[in-house]
């Protein structure tokens, strides 16, 4: 008898050990933990605080409205101060000590790259990463399979604008400034890309990052007779590059790369940057699109001090909206693999800011689209539809 | 030729503003380093927390008179002096006196640390977005021939130039700035002269954060935004130090001009003409700079320290 109920119990808990799988990192009944790595006290340190405030934003009303599957969505954020070493550092401390089940917006081109072989290695997804760097998508490299871009890469945009500058007019000169690092690495590519496929020749000036003078590179572009161009830089390069131009009495077309989308842009730059073009892989916050109307309603809802407010704010918000899509089709009893594959069904799904999502197993790009919007009278302007 | 000509002209204009500025972050750790021997590395910070306390004092004023008038920004500036030499000597309080007698290393870590907290410190007030700083000088030029040259870039010049002028003057012409070197060569016998020491090297941080006070003021415009990290072009004009001869002042000006200089035309003209140096545009100052230390180790005006035994 005692042997039989032994058996049984022996048995009954074998039976209870298959029906429970092995814990999933950062799942429990009530919560879901995702880790997040920003830029809080170095070169990018404007957007640190911003961004995943405007996710939190997003997670608070999800979380009230009962969670993720009965889940409450909670954030680690981690500060890698813009640094490749510092971000293994927090992605490692994320992944193995706080046992996050997903790193999500992690910033910056080289950290994003820098953290690949350790998500190969613990199979941990990284949703969104903050970076338009046309290598995130890439499927060859390490964790290609595990990375979900959501932003139309660099490379793409560069593409974009040489067909709508040649659109505008076919016998453009088009010349362009770029960073001289991984930035403008892929900037160049997506320049060499639209040489090739037009035909055309661009004409290219390097700046390092941190240059404070562009009276070399505006008076090459002078020399070289470009009418239309390109700045592939961040706040500060824009406005100095259309200001040097105005005091050398040079007026070309001027474009931007999607980091230029900021409205200091316009501030800073006055007169000599009336009609600058800008890039955007999403709607603007202050547009109507649906994801900003629901934006700004919560931003009343909650009481976003207004400083916070604004395109780096939206983008953490937009951002995580793709994140709760993704977590919502990974179903009840989420798991990594399932994370993936439930984000792999996004098939033209309107986020109601970004381009319509589209990825699968051969395609983490998601989208390949931008809005241009334009500098008139001061103001920025949608001049655009989605173009690609 | 005409065309290679006027895009060297025009690029060393701009490149003579920039290295301006470098110079005046240099003359400002040559100020410290004559008196004390020690490398202030927070100057760029010194720099930036000027160009705060100036927008701080622009924007207050013109948001209680309404407009930006010539007025404000002359009582912006005189109240950012004032602040100025008040910082220098708090930090005369408590960087320099605590760690006269320390080694070398304690004191050079010591402002190191500075500067890191400085920039906190001001993220924190002023918040981590950019700000947009208010210049009198507007976006005007002037043309001379085919060169065209900005107000500010001028202004710029004139005030390197004259900074560097009253310094070299006061050191080598007045009782102080000679007690000034007497300290930095023998502090022990400077003492036993009637020197005040610990007066002479208080003064010396007074003057170098209303160096880089009036630094911050003049590039902030020429920047467009005013962020935290304008700090780290404190580290571009430690090179400009090194290659006019660490502890000149005339060096300083002139480290630092060369350096702008190269670094406009390099970029410029001179890539646009000799593929070449576009590959190498990176590399070029620093080659400049090992180039004039293997031929001058002290640097282009430094002096030889020879020690009697």
């Amino acid at each position: 008898m005692k042997i039989k109920t032994g058996l049984l119990v022996i048995l009954g808990l074998l039976f209870i050990g298959c029906g429970k799988q092995a814990p999933v990192p950062g799942v429990t009944d009530t919560e879901i933990l995702i880790g997040n790595i920003q830029d809080l006290s170095g070169p990018m340190k404007e957007l640190g605080a911003v961004l995943p405030a405007g996710s939190r934003l997003y997670f608070r009303y999800i979380n009230e409205k009962g969670g993720v599957h009965g889940r409450q969505i909670k954030m680690l954020v981690e500060d890698h101060q813009y640094n490749p070493q510092k971000a293994v550092v927090a992605a490692k401390k994320l992944i193995e000590k706080d046992q996050v089940f997903c790193l999500f917006q992690v910033i910056g081109t080289s950290t994003c790259e820098a953290i690949r072989p350790l998500l190969a290695e613990s199979g941990t997804p990284l949703i969104a990463p903050a970076t338009q760097s046309g290598t995130m998508s890439d499927l060859s490299r390490p964790a290609g399979d595990l990375i979900f871009h959501t932003d139309t890469g660099y490379d793409k945009q560069t593409n974009i604008l040489v067909d709508y500058i040649l659109k505008q007019d076919a016998n453009a000169k088009i010349g362009l400034i770029y960073q001289d690092d991984d930035y403008g690495q892929n900037v160049l590519k997506g320049a060499a890309e639209a040489e090739d496929r037009t035909g055309v020749s661009i004409q290219k000036e390097a700046f390092q990052r941190g240059a404070t003078d562009f009276t070399g590179q505006v008076g090459n572009l002078i020399k070289g007779g470009a009418n239309h161009v390109i700045i592939a830089g961040v706040v500060k390069e824009p406005i100095i590059v259309m200001k040097t131009a105005e005091k050398m009495g040079y007026s070309p077309q001027f474009y931007g790369t999607s980091p230029t989308m900021d409205h200091r842009v316009a501030l800073a730059a006055g007169p000599a940057g009336e009609g600058f073009i800008a890039a955007n892989f999403a709607h603007l916050w202050n547009s109507d699109a649906p994801a900003a109307v629901q934006y700004r309603e919560l931003c009343e809802k909650y009481e976003v001090p207004e400083a916070y407010m604004g395109m780096y704010h939206f983008y953490g918000f937009i951002t995580a909206k793709v994140l709760v899509e993704g977590l919502e089709r990974a179903g009840k009893n989420p798991t990594r693999k399932r994370l993936v594959k439930g984000l792999e069904t996004l098939n033209k799904w309107d986020s109601g800011a970004f381009p319509p999502i589209t990825y699968s197993s051969k395609d983490h790009a998601g989208t390949e689209s931008v809005i241009l919007v334009q500098v008139k009278d001061g103001v920025q302007t949608v001049i655009t539809d989605w173009v690609d | 030729m005409t065309d290679l000509i006027n895009g060297l002209l025009q690029e060393s204009i701009s490149g003579i503003a920039l290295g301006c500025i470098y110079a005046l972050i240099a003359l400002g750790f040559t100020l410290i380093y004559k008196a004390t021997e020690v490398v202030n590395f927070a100057q760029g910070e010194l720099m930036m927390v000027g160009a705060y306390v100036n927008f701080f004092f622009v924007t207050t004023f013109v948001s209680s008179a309404g407009e930006p008038t010539l007025w404000i920004f002359i009582i912006a500036l005189v109240g950012s002096i004032i602040f100025a030499l008040a910082f220098g000597w708090i930090l005369d309080l408590i960087i320099n006196r605590p760690l006269k007698d320390a080694p070398i290393f304690s004191v050079i870590m010591a402002t190191i640390s500075l500067s890191i907290i400085l920039r906190a410190i001001v993220a924190m007030i002023a918040g981590p977005m950019s700000l947009l700083p208010v210049s009198p000088f507007g976006n005007d030029v002037i043309h001379i021939g085919s060169v065209v040259i900005s107000i500010l870039d001028l202004f710029i010049i004139g005030s390197a130039v004259i900074l560097v002028l009253m310094f070299y003057y006061f050191f080598h012409k007045t009782r102080w700035g000679i007690a000034t070197q007497a300290t930095s060569e023998d502090p022990i016998a400077a003492q036993l002269m009637g020197i005040p020491v610990n007066r002479v090297r208080g003064l010396v941080w007074v003057f170098s954060a209303l160096v880089a006070t009036i630094a911050g003021i003049l590039l902030a415009p020429r920047l467009s935004l005013l962020d935290t990290s304008m700090g780290f072009l404190g580290l571009k004009a430690f090179p400009a130090a090194v290659l006019g001869g660490f502890g000149s002042i005339g060096g300083a000006i002139v480290g630092g001009i060369i350096l702008g200089v190269i670094e406009t035309i390099s970029i410029g003209t001179l890539s646009f003409h000799f593929q070449w140096i576009k590959e190498i545009n990176d590399i070029i100052v620093w080659i400049v700079l090992i180039a004039v230390l293997m031929v001058k180790p002290d640097g282009l005006f430094g002096v030889e320290k020879v020690k009697k035994v």
